[in-house]
């Protein structure tokens, strides 16, 4: 798999350290999820692989590359914290100062401010948009270039239900055109929807580098009920599959160790004479799964 | 190059204050250039700058450029608000990660100020050629562009000016903090300028002080205010009135003082560049 990104050792001191010795890899065509709580060292971590951070040691190559340089930036496309323009000008002429620093044709600016469904306000002063609409103004500047690796930071911050949704359709529409996207988020969900990778940040140190599925070493667990509690439980346990069999909110969830479809579970269970009356098999949300990360982790 | 004057093009000329401001700016200073057709009643007293020997030759390019040079604090606030906006605004950081390097912002903003100062010395020069054509009493060929460098020294004193202010800018990011840093700059070069003349002057004996302290050269002359000052010796003395007073005016060219601005000037953009460098954005 090509690498566009590859981090050695990133640290970076201010009075305190901001982000601690991490390293990891980005692969092109997935999408990176970068998740830790504020202040774990997100946008540090961007501030330096875009260059606008001096890193205190460590290395990164982008496209194979050392460091970043401002050909480098011209492949990226990045919007950080939040939406940065020029409040005075209107959408149109901040997207073609963006195209002249990038070198990028004006002919894609209402291209780009088509796909983010701001082509009608394009005249109208970025300072009278509403938070939703800078947002999306900032990934159509970021997509203005046909950039191949997108850096999104906190990208649903302060948007109501309905901005969130509408930043996260357009994500997936980018993702779907194979393009490697990089978001930052404190949000689990928000990267549970959209990610297939994930690092995951903590005081600076990644406590976690790879796909989603493996963040997790457990093969998920079921939740049953049934008529008779106790009988369901001690049959659950003779069954020697399970690692903990436990009563929780009237449901029975039991921890897989040697795994078994639901289907088989239900036929076996129905054989011991126990007609169950809800069955579902689960993984732990992304959000146990971090949670138990930064236990595990504790610092 | 051309891309970099496009950019600030579009950055400042769609920005009303912007335009409105530099045009009224070079009305003003055109204006300003007339000012010796105009009668002034000072004390009952008829003062005419024209009749003054404001336009003639060759004193015309010392009268013209520093009363003109009086305006470029007008011309420093609006480059100071420009270079201070992009901060505030966080526009140099955003700037930075769409691909534009460091010196490429330097450069760019460097050319702004080198396109105002240079069309602020060339209408100076047309200006006041013509004015001198229409109005010098002596109209001798060798005389007409005798003192011709002060129009040089006009555009240095104005880059090296608007240097500092943009170094101020980088460094202090809020215009208000430019301001007030330029008014301690100031403050402290006529301080230590003072505290120089007294320490030396008081081992001069009083016959020969007036003639020491033309000819002495002081280390705070080379301050960077102090040497663009220099560039353009005030004109009053070389009026008719002042020379009723038997006043003469004697002026020797300030090739100490050109140099000093030069290097001040690279300091400051220099000085510019490097934090942008250093600073984390």
């Amino acid at each position: 798999m090509e690498k566009i990104l590859e981090v050695k050792n990133l640290t970076k001191k201010f009075k305190h350290i901001a982000v601690n010795n991490i390293s990891f890899d980005v692969e092109k065509g997935n999408v990176y999820g970068l998740l830790g709580p504020n202040g774990s060292g997100k946008s540090t971590t961007f501030g330096m692989l875009l260059s606008t951070i001096n890193p205190t040691s460590g290395s990164w190559k982008w496209f194979g590359k050392e460091g970043t340089d401002t050909n480098t930036l011209k492949r990226i496309g990045a919007i950080i914290e939040q939406p940065n323009f020029y409040p005075y000008l209107s959408a149109e002429k901040n997207l073609e100062i963006v195209a002249e620093i990038k070198g990028a044709p004006k002919s894609r600016i209402d291209a780009v401010l088509e796909e983010v469904n701001l082509l009608d306000r394009k005249k109208d002063a970025f300072k009278t948009y509403s938070l939703g609409m800078k947002q999306r103004l900032a990934i159509a500047s970021a997509l203005l270039a046909n950039p191949e690796v997108l850096i999104l930071d906190e990208p649903t911050n302060g948007l109501d239900p309905e901005g969130i949704i509408q930043i996260r359709e357009i994500i997936n529409k980018i993702a779907k055109s194979g393009t490697t996207i990089i978001v930052a988020s404190h949000l689990l969900d928000e990267i549970e929807k959209i990610c297939s990778h994930v690092i995951v940040l903590k005081q600076g140190t990644a406590i976690y580098s790879g796909s989603v599925d493996a963040m997790s070493n457990t093969k998920g667990f079921f939740e049953l009920k049934a008529d008779n509690i106790m009988e369901l439980v001690s049959v659950l346990e003779s069954f020697g599959i399970f690692s903990s069999v436990k009563e929780m909110d009237h449901l029975i969830i039991a921890q897989i160790s040697t795994d078994i479809s639901a289907s088989e579970l239900n036929k076996k269970l129905f054989e011991n004479g126990i007609s169950l009356s809800h069955l579902q098999k689960k993984r732990e949300s992304l959000e146990t799964q971090f949670l138990e990360l930064v236990k595990q982790n504790n610092l | 190059m051309i891309r970099l004057l496009k950019l600030e093009y579009l950055k400042n000329l769609n920005y009303v204050p912007f335009k409105v401001f530099a045009g009224l700016y070079f009305v003003i200073l055109v204006v300003l250039l007339f000012i010796g057709l105009i009668d002034f009643d000072i004390f009952g007293q008829t003062i005419n700058l024209k009749e003054q020997g404001m336009y003639d030759f060759p004193g015309v390019w010392n009268f013209t450029t520093y009363t003109v040079a009086l305006l470029k604090i007008f011309l420093g606030c609006i480059i100071v608000f420009s270079i201070c906006q992009e901060f505030s605004n966080r526009m140099f950081k955003q700037n930075v990660i769409d691909g534009l390097s460091r010196e490429e912002f330097i450069a760019s903003k460097l050319l702004t100020i080198l396109v105002f100062t240079a069309f602020s010395t060339f209408l100076v020069f047309v200006i006041a050629f013509i004015l001198g054509k229409s109005y010098s009493t002596t109209q001798d060929s060798h005389l007409i562009f005798k003192e011709v460098y002060f129009v040089f020294n006009y555009f240095l004193k104005l880059l090296t000016f608007f240097s500092f202010l943009m170094f101020l800018s980088v460094l202090f990011r809020k215009s208000i903090f430019v301001f007030l840093g330029f008014f301690m700059v100031w403050f402290a070069e006529k301080i230590i300028g003072g505290i120089e003349h007294i320490s030396i002057i008081k081992n001069v004996n009083d016959i020969e002080r007036e003639k020491f302290l033309n000819t002495h050269t002081f280390y705070s002359d080379f301050l960077p205010l102090e040497s663009m000052s220099r560039l353009i010796p005030s004109p009053l003395v070389r009026t008719k009135l002042a020379q009723i007073f038997g006043i003469e005016f004697k002026f020797v060219y300030p090739w100490e003082s050109v140099i000093a601005c030069l290097i001040c000037a690279t300091v400051f953009i220099v000085g510019s560049y490097w934090i942008l460098k250093r600073k984390d954005w």
